[in-house]
């Protein structure tokens, strides 16, 4: 019975994303999950901006808010974070 | 109109590059083939040619250049020769594999080491596992048709493949000859604008050549090699209409010249075929079965072109004006092409390697007739009595 | 006359719009990661990417995909600025014999030190030389990182690589002091480059605006942006925007822009913290002796000088 292979589009050329690259969800390499308090924040966006991932999510109404589809917990949020509003749990605390 | 001109293959292929409306060109300047470039520069200069041409930092960014160009959506060509060629081989299975149809003119030179400015095939024939279609073009007339005929099949969304439109140093890219340039109109005709399937497009964005996994690899290469056999349907039809259109009539794969009745053959390709042919007639006149084939595509290799006239022949003499040290057989890559495309033709002739015109030596009278002696002695003894000859070293008359 | 651009004036005001997206296989906490988003953000819808191999480009398009939401091309590590080139030429024509109905588009190339400066340095010149309309960032992570960290010749001295290990017979590891991409390619040499500027991920206003100034200089422009890589320097992964930080505050990063030939600071410390502040928490340096350190001080004590910064230096023990 003959392998069959992936299908590979022509000269490996692919759409770009225009909203996210499901293709690599990389929320499961986690460790520690970053944890927002609202009322300490100030909604200054430096962890909004400085987020490799894209993954800090600022909204006018709603604050700051995390997409734990990709983020990889790497702490840079919270360490970046002029007052303290963000800490880093242990992912294992959460039931998700 | 067609025109009738004098002038070099070079010149030839640059007015191809005019007749097709080139848009990007890449140049670095290294013997034989500076010339193409130099006649570009002086044509956008003077307003005949519409094309930007980069002076590249060397070959490797010569080829690169074009590469980039023709990903944004650009007809782009480029050349070397030699060492050139041998330097850039980087970038030559990107591009073939990111399927850009850039046209690169070589004029070909032998390797070093040391320097030799004199023509040898080796330097065009070590790109020759990286997925680009050539052959090679044994005068001015044929450097030109080629170029055209090239874009069209390169160009064609069924294809989508790099190519070499190649030619011998000194005698293909220098000497003075005569040719008709096709006239605008039917080049309009036979040619269509460049329109890649995908192109460098904020309105159309794309991701180009990102990283795969070992899994995604072979149906990649699978594609490839699919184009690359069907391309030899494409030569084939885009060849007649070519000689409908045009009015001059090539075999797709293989010239061959008095092969009726005849029982031993030369088979090479370029412009030796020129001397051969004036070789053959004399050998004819007296006694010698002798005639010539000659190969027009290196790659794809036309094995069942071949296949389908070898029977029809007792000996092939290939002569391999290339070095492939250590390769099967003890010649050149020609050698080893042919005995492998015809291995298990019932009835296939003999087949016995020359060597010779390495260095940018002529492959004189003398020389062919002393090949068709040896190729006598093998049709005499009916097996082959040497494998490998290089012509004036290893003789056995 | 000033160049004119869209200044980004606060952290709060930056675009709000990503180009660069979530998905990617880079490290946890990957500084060059960071530049590549502000840089995108920054270019906008119009633009179009170079990407040579490296970690931006393995790391991004693992496997048969990529982040990014306008269009992008591999290069190879050899040759960024030639690639770019081409496609620069070939927007020209196409748009000048009307073949196409695009704007010019920015061409950004985003290559890796090994492909700015040492494997890709003769491309990256030619594109200088040629005056092409692109802007050339070299994203600075001090190693080539993708192949497992192994020296560049931006690799400071005494930093360890898996190509140089400290020991014995070496004891400092690396024994090259870094080439300055700034002095190669923007101070003077490359006639056609009217802008330059060093950058860094924890001034990321500051990053975004250069790169909007630069995208619009006619002509070349080279960024030299400053990328902690935890991997390669061995840090936790969340300390990426305070080690470049760090490095600012102590010189081992100078931030300035050189337009014409003049330099323009845009951090300008009245006093240098002593190398070792940057050195301590690095894994790759913590092999240094003294008289390692002593060297990189010196060092950095000698640029602010020859670069002319007006700074309290710290003493070379």
């Amino acid at each position: 019975m003959a392998k069959s292979y992936p299908e590979v589009p022509f000269a490996a050329i692919v759409p770009c994303p225009t909203v996210e690259n499901d293709k690599m969800v990389t929320g499961n390499w986690r460790s520690v999950r970053p944890v927002v308090d609202m009322e300490a924040c100030t909604s200054c966006k430096l962890c909004w901006l400085l987020c490799p991932d894209a993954s800090v999510v600022y909204d006018e109404a709603e604050g700051i808010s995390f997409n734990l589809k990709y983020c990889k917990g790497c702490g840079i949020c919270s360490s970046v974070c002029p007052v303290d509003a963000i800490r880093d749990v242990p992912e294992l605390d959460f039931i998700d | 109109m067609t025109t009738k001109k004098r002038s070099t293959g070079l010149t030839a292929v640059c007015d191809a590059w005019q007749l097709v409306d080139i848009d990007v060109t890449a140049s670095f300047p290294i013997r034989p083939y500076t010339a193409v470039m130099a006649e570009v520069a002086k044509r956008i200069a003077n307003g005949q040619m519409k094309c930007e041409m980069v002076h590249a930092e060397g070959e490797h960014g010569q080829f690169s250049i074009a590469h980039g160009a023709s990903m944004a959506g650009a007809r782009a060509t480029t050349g070397s020769s030699g060492v050139g060629l041998t330097y850039a081989a980087e970038v030559y299975s990107p591009i073939a594999g990111g399927r850009c149809p850039i046209q690169a003119v070589v004029g070909d030179r032998t390797l070093d080491p040391p320097g030799d400015f004199g023509s040898e095939h080796t330097d065009c024939l070590t790109m020759r596992d990286n997925g680009w279609i050539f052959g090679w073009a044994q005068d001015a007339q044929e450097a030109l048709d080629n170029s055209l005929m090239y874009f069209r099949i390169g160009e064609d969304p069924d294809i989508m493949l790099p190519q070499i439109v190649a030619m011998d140093g000194y005698f293909v890219t220098h000497i003075t000859q005569d040719y008709e340039v096709p006239d605008q109109d039917l080049v309009d005709r036979f040619l269509p604008p460049f329109k890649p399937k995908f192109r460098l497009d904020v309105n159309n964005p794309v991701i180009m050549g990102p990283q795969i996994t070992p899994e995604m690899g072979p149906p990649l290469e699978w594609d490839r090699n699919v184009v690359m056999q069907r391309a030899k349907g494409k030569i084939v039809e885009v060849t007649e209409e070519f000689g409908r259109l045009f009015g001059r009539h090539y075999a797709p794969f293989v010239e061959e010249y008095m092969t009726e009745g005849a029982e031993m053959v030369f088979l090479l390709q370029g412009a030796h075929a020129v001397t051969c042919k004036s070789a053959v007639k004399y050998l004819r006149e007296a006694g010698y079965p002798v005639g010539m084939l000659r190969l027009r595509w290196l790659r794809p290799f036309p094995d069942e072109a071949l296949q389908a006239i070898a029977s029809k022949f007792k000996v092939i003499g290939v002569i391999d004006t290339n070095t492939s040290y250590g390769a099967a057989g003890g010649g050149g890559v020609l050698l080893v092409e042919t005995r492998a495309a015809i291995s298990e033709t019932p009835d296939k002739p003999i087949v016995q390697g020359f060597t010779s015109g390495l260095g940018g030596e002529v492959i004189s009278h003398d020389e062919f007739f002393r090949m068709a002696e040896m190729m006598r002695k093998t049709l005499e003894a009916g097996q082959l009595v040497q494998s490998s000859t290089w012509v004036n070293f290893n003789d056995y008359v | 006359m000033p160049v004119q651009y869209e200044k980004i004036k606060s952290v709060k005001k930056a675009p709000e719009e990503e180009y660069y997206l979530p998905g990617h296989r880079t490290c946890a906490g990957c500084g060059p990661a960071i530049s590549y988003r502000l840089v995108a953000k920054a270019a906008g819808r119009n633009t179009i990417f170079v990407g040579p191999t490296g970690c931006m480009y393995v790391a991004n398009t693992s496997y048969a995909c990529g982040p990014w939401k306008v269009p992008w091309t591999h290069a190879q590590i050899t040759n960024a600025g030639a690639v770019a080139s081409g496609i620069e030429v070939a927007f020209k024509q196409l748009i000048k014999k009307g073949k196409i109905k695009d704007e010019f588009p920015n061409i950004i190339v985003m290559a890796g030190d090994g492909g700015s400066i040492d494997i890709g340095l003769q491309a990256a010149s030619s594109l200088f030389y040629r005056g092409h309309d692109a802007l050339f960032i070299m994203y600075d992570n001090e190693s080539y990182a993708n192949t497992g960290i192994q020296t560049s010749p931006m690799t400071p001295y005494g930093g360890a690589t898996t190509f140089t290990p400290p020991g014995p017979v070496i004891p400092e590891g690396k024994k090259f002091f870094p080439k300055d991409p700034m002095l190669i390619f923007a101070g003077g040499g490359h006639p056609a480059v009217k802008y330059a500027a060093t950058a860094s991920i924890a001034y990321p206003v500051d990053l975004m605006n250069k790169v909007r100034k630069g995208l619009a200089f006619e002509g070349p422009a080279f960024l030299h942006v400053h990328c902690p890589c935890p991997k390669g320097w061995t840090y936790p992964s969340d300390r990426t925007v305070s080690v470049a930080k760090l490095a600012v505050q102590t010189g081992m990063w100078f931030l300035y822009e050189l337009e014409d030939g003049v330099r323009t600071w845009s951090r300008t410390p009245s006093k240098l913290r002593p190398v070792e502040d940057y050195l301590l928490g690095q894994g790759r340096f913590t092999h240094l002796e003294p008289e390692h350190v002593a060297k990189l001080q010196a060092w950095v004590n000698e640029r602010a000088q020859v670069l002319g910064l007006t700074a309290t230096l710290p003493p070379v023990h």
